[in-house]
């Protein structure tokens, strides 16, 4: 077990460090933000003056060094854009993004697994047919529009729910059930096609012939053995609604990282840039992590090694 | 086969249900077109009444406390609140109310003293003297005083910041004296008090120090008709009423809060539900649909900005036809402006007439090239190309509201004069590196907006040969030098006149048109007055109560 998470840390690392240098060389092909950030009207002094001020007029191998070591202290430098440092700033959207994505997360789980497990158990029911139906539009529904769709229905229309911003907590409820409508409908389409398997497994059968109550046999035994699969999805999606909530933190308002990556990347903004994709990458990479770790945990066969 | 069934008749159920849930949606009238002209333009007029009956009411109870709270959803969120360095029109507007400068710009487009309380100027137009009004203090207490305008310039002349070329007009300030202070330059500045109005926001020098030009664009301290309360990250900027406002019975309103919208649908169903009381940058479509929304006015105004499809007669245009000006007549008759007017935009634009906009000095003495193939074929075959030719066209992606489709349009009726071209849509950032380096292909598209009152800086930034601009024409040069320099507005009047003259004879550009701004405001908003260029001075507004 020890050995499996050090090889894994050391990876982990070497995946940073790879992302640190891919960032920093990727951005500077998009071109020089001097022209983007001045003025139309600035003069070639002052956009001189601008690249020095920033650095930029230095080669780039010593700015790429410049950047590593400031980089493994936290240090990303001042954001072009906003002109204060870029690490405390995207810090101070963090919240804002794992809120949504928990709250998405969250509504997900509750509503695919118990829907999975009994649409799995009982195919055909009505109940199957409401998840089979969930996971048909999580999977085919794009955002934006049901975005849009839903603010005009439940924010203008009913006057139920705001329209956008984080002001309270239910404000919440439309960009969440947005983001968690895909997980929901791959959780759903997945738990179910476990829970059929695994149904008719023989430790199953022998589950039965015990005469172990079928709820016990449901909870201990099937959806013990269906939470591997669901494990590894659910953190590579919940790694991807971290950073993939551009359009709905965009239509919605929500203050968080997915806004500001639109504007950086926008702006030219070097350090913002390069401070948010490694700040993601290392929360995917920890989310990676995490989830290795439970499915050993889970999972003896893992833990015991080979 | 019954569960499959039972599926369907959910899944089929449903989707009613979302068409349904479409169908809620704002619907266009039957007949958009005609009825939406009309709205507009009594909803636009209703609005000026308004203002007009209101500045008179307002006078009345001077003693009134500030009250009422304004929420605008502006389309980003501010970079900064130090005003000058600002990026944008919508970060600048936040940052606004906070400051004030030595001179306003009124509703009427004059300049008019402000934290000055007179200035003069010297017969040569090198010195201007301004004598400051007295016992104006920041909002943390400071006193506004000479040092505070030397401070101020010396910090935002520095050339590595943005907009420095704005305090550089001036190449020099001192004190005289607490109150007074000489501002002088090198050579006559025409457009140097318009820029100390609309730029040179004034900043307490001891807060500055104290804090650091970083801190101070997160807190800004200003004299301005709003304190600074809070920022939160992409949430929202909180302003309220400075009490010791130096004008009288000013702010009227209590508190203002901006909130970044990005989503243009989403400010649509903000105003709708009244969660914010102002929303701008809407789309004409957009402003259509909230016509007739209950508590809700569109307001539209035109924006002192110009489209056009720019030459190049320096670099990738060198030898091209385009070099001929009865070629470039020609391509300026080939172009039906109106018709894409009013396809792209329901007529809400305006065509321009030249490359100066609508209320700059000097405008009015041209009138737009008329839509003319045949006359376009005769010059062509008079310039050596009955058969026409083939370039290379440009135009940015994404940048402004429809302009791919315009491109393409214009490309349409160039092919039917006998003109083909390669039109390539780039990205916009990098198209704009193209262009700055004068590396886009001989014909290229774009647009430039002004907010000084005056088309000096756009025209130079397009016409002198170097940065944005790929065409060099002596004569068009020497006389924009002439107006750099020529205090006299009459006499500048008339030269801007002679200059679109010359320009139609001989245009540096296929000229488009002048987009319109739509905004949207709550019945209860009362003397909100945007300006062209979406700027506005909020310290008269107010807010009603709303029934």
């Amino acid at each position: 077990m020890q050995r499996y998470l050090v090889s894994r840390l050391i990876q982990s690392i070497a995946i940073l460090f790879g992302v640190l240098v891919l960032v920093f060389f990727m951005v500077r092909v998009t071109g020089d933000p001097a022209t983007i950030m001045m003025p139309r009207e600035a003069s070639p002094e002052s956009i001189e003056a601008f690249r020095h001020k920033m650095g930029f007029d230095r080669p780039v191998i010593v700015q790429f060094w410049d950047f590593l070591t400031h980089a493994v202290v936290g240090d990303f430098g001042n954001s072009l854009h906003f002109k204060i440092p870029a690490l405390p700033l995207i810090l101070e959207r963090l919240p804002a993004t794992v809120q949504l994505a928990a709250g998405g997360m969250l509504l997900a789980l509750v509503v695919a697994i118990p829907l999975g497990l009994v649409g799995g158990s009982t195919p055909g029911s009505v109940w199957d047919g409401i998840g089979r139906l969930i996971g048909l539009l999580g999977q085919s529904i794009p955002n934006f529009w049901l975005a849009l769709v839903l603010i005009f229905f439940f924010a203008v229309r009913l006057r139920l729910l705001p329209s956008f911003g984080r002001d309270e907590l239910r404000s919440m409820i439309l960009p969440c059930f947005v983001l968690g409508l895909p997980t929901m409908g791959s959780l759903v389409r997945l738990t179910r096609s476990a829970v059929l398997e695994i149904r008719g497994e023989d430790y199953v059968r022998t589950a039965y012939s015990k005469g172990l109550r079928p709820n016990l046999i449901y909870v201990r035994h099937i959806l013990r053995n269906a939470a591997i699969p669901l494990v590894s999805v659910i953190g590579v999606q919940f790694g991807y609604m971290l950073g993939g909530s551009i359009y709905i933190e965009t239509i919605f308002s929500w203050p968080g990282m997915g806004q500001m990556i639109e504007q950086a990347i926008g702006w030219r903004d070097y350090p913002l840039v390069q401070a948010i994709a490694f700040l993601t990458s290392v929360i995917v990479v920890v989310l990676n992590l995490f989830t290795d770790m439970a499915y050993a945990l889970i999972d003896p066969r893992i833990r015991y090694g080979r | 086969m019954v569960s499959a069934k039972k599926v369907w008749a959910l899944f089929s159920a449903l989707l009613v249900m979302v068409m349904l849930l479409s169908a809620c949606a704002p619907q266009p009238a039957a007949e958009p077109e005609v009825r939406i002209t009309e709205v507009v333009k009594v909803v636009t007029e209703t609005v000026i009444e308004q203002v007009v009956e209101t500045v008179v009411v307002t006078q009345a109870p001077e003693e009134e406390k500030p009250t009422g709270r304004l929420v605008v959803g502006v389309s980003t969120q501010p970079n900064t609140l130090d005003m000058p360095i600002t990026a944008e029109m919508q970060s600048r507007n936040s940052a606004h109310a906070v400051f004030d400068s030595l001179l306003w710009i009124n509703d009427d487009g004059e300049i008019e003293p402000a934290l000055a309380e007179s200035y003069e100027v010297t017969d040569d137009g090198l010195e201007y003297t301004f004598h400051l009004r007295q016992g104006v203090t920041f909002h943390n207490g400071e006193p506004f005083n000479a040092d505070s305008v030397v401070f101020s310039w010396n910090r935002y002349i520095s050339p590595d910041l943005e907009w420095s070329e704005r305090w550089a007009m001036a190449d020099n300030v001192e004190k005289i004296d607490d109150y007074t202070v000489k501002i002088t330059t090198n050579e006559p500045k025409p457009l140097l008090l318009r820029t100390i109005a609309t730029s040179w926001a004034m900043v307490p020098p001891k807060y500055f120090e104290e804090v650091g030009d970083v801190q101070f664009g997160q807190s800004p301290v200003g004299t301005g008709p709003f304190m600074f309360v809070e920022w939160v990250q992409g949430d929202h900027v909180t302003l309220k009423a400075n009490p010791n406002y130096w004008r009288e019975g000013y702010p009227k309103l209590e508190e203002i809060v901006f909130r970044p919208i990005p989503e243009s649908a989403t400010r649509v169903a903000a105003i709708q539900t009244g969660e914010v009381d102002i929303v701008g940058r809407l789309s004409s479509e957009e402003a259509q649909s909230l016509l007739g929304v209950p508590g809700v006015q569109v307001i539209s105004y035109p924006v002192s900005r110009v489209y056009y499809i720019a030459f190049n007669n320096i670099t990738t245009g060198v030898g091209a036809p385009t070099e001929d000006p009865k070629v470039r007549q020609a391509m300026n008759y080939a172009v039906d402006v109106q018709a894409i007017i009013d396809s792209l935009f329901s007529g809400y634009a305006k065509r321009s007439t030249g490359y100066v906009a609508t209320g700059e000095l000097g405008y009015g003495v041209v009138e737009p090239f008329e839509y003319d193939p045949e006359k376009a074929k005769a010059l062509l075959a008079e310039a050596g190309y009955p058969n026409g030719f083939t370039m290379d066209f440009a135009c940015p992606a994404g940048a402004y509201t429809h302009f791919e489709e315009v491109c393409e349009a214009i490309q349409g009726y160039l092919t039917e004069v006998g003109i083909e071209t390669n039109l390539e849509i780039m990205e916009s950032a990098h198209y704009w590196d193209l262009e700055g380096a004068q590396e886009l292909p001989p014909l290229f598209g774009d647009s430039w907006s002004e907010t000084s009152g005056e088309a000096y800086n756009r025209m130079a930034g397009a016409l002198l040969a170097q940065g944005y601009s790929s065409w060099k024409d002596d004569q068009i040069i020497s006389m924009l030098n002439q107006i750099s320099t020529t205090i006299d507005t009459d006499a500048r009047k008339k030269l801007y006149e002679d200059l679109q003259k010359y320009m139609v004879e001989n245009p540096p550009f296929i000229y488009l048109y002048e987009p319109m701004a739509f905004e949207a405001i709550r019945d209860h908003v009362q003397d909100y007055r945007p300006r062209s260029a979406e700027q506005y001075y909020l310290f008269y507004t107010r807010t009603v109560k709303e029934e």
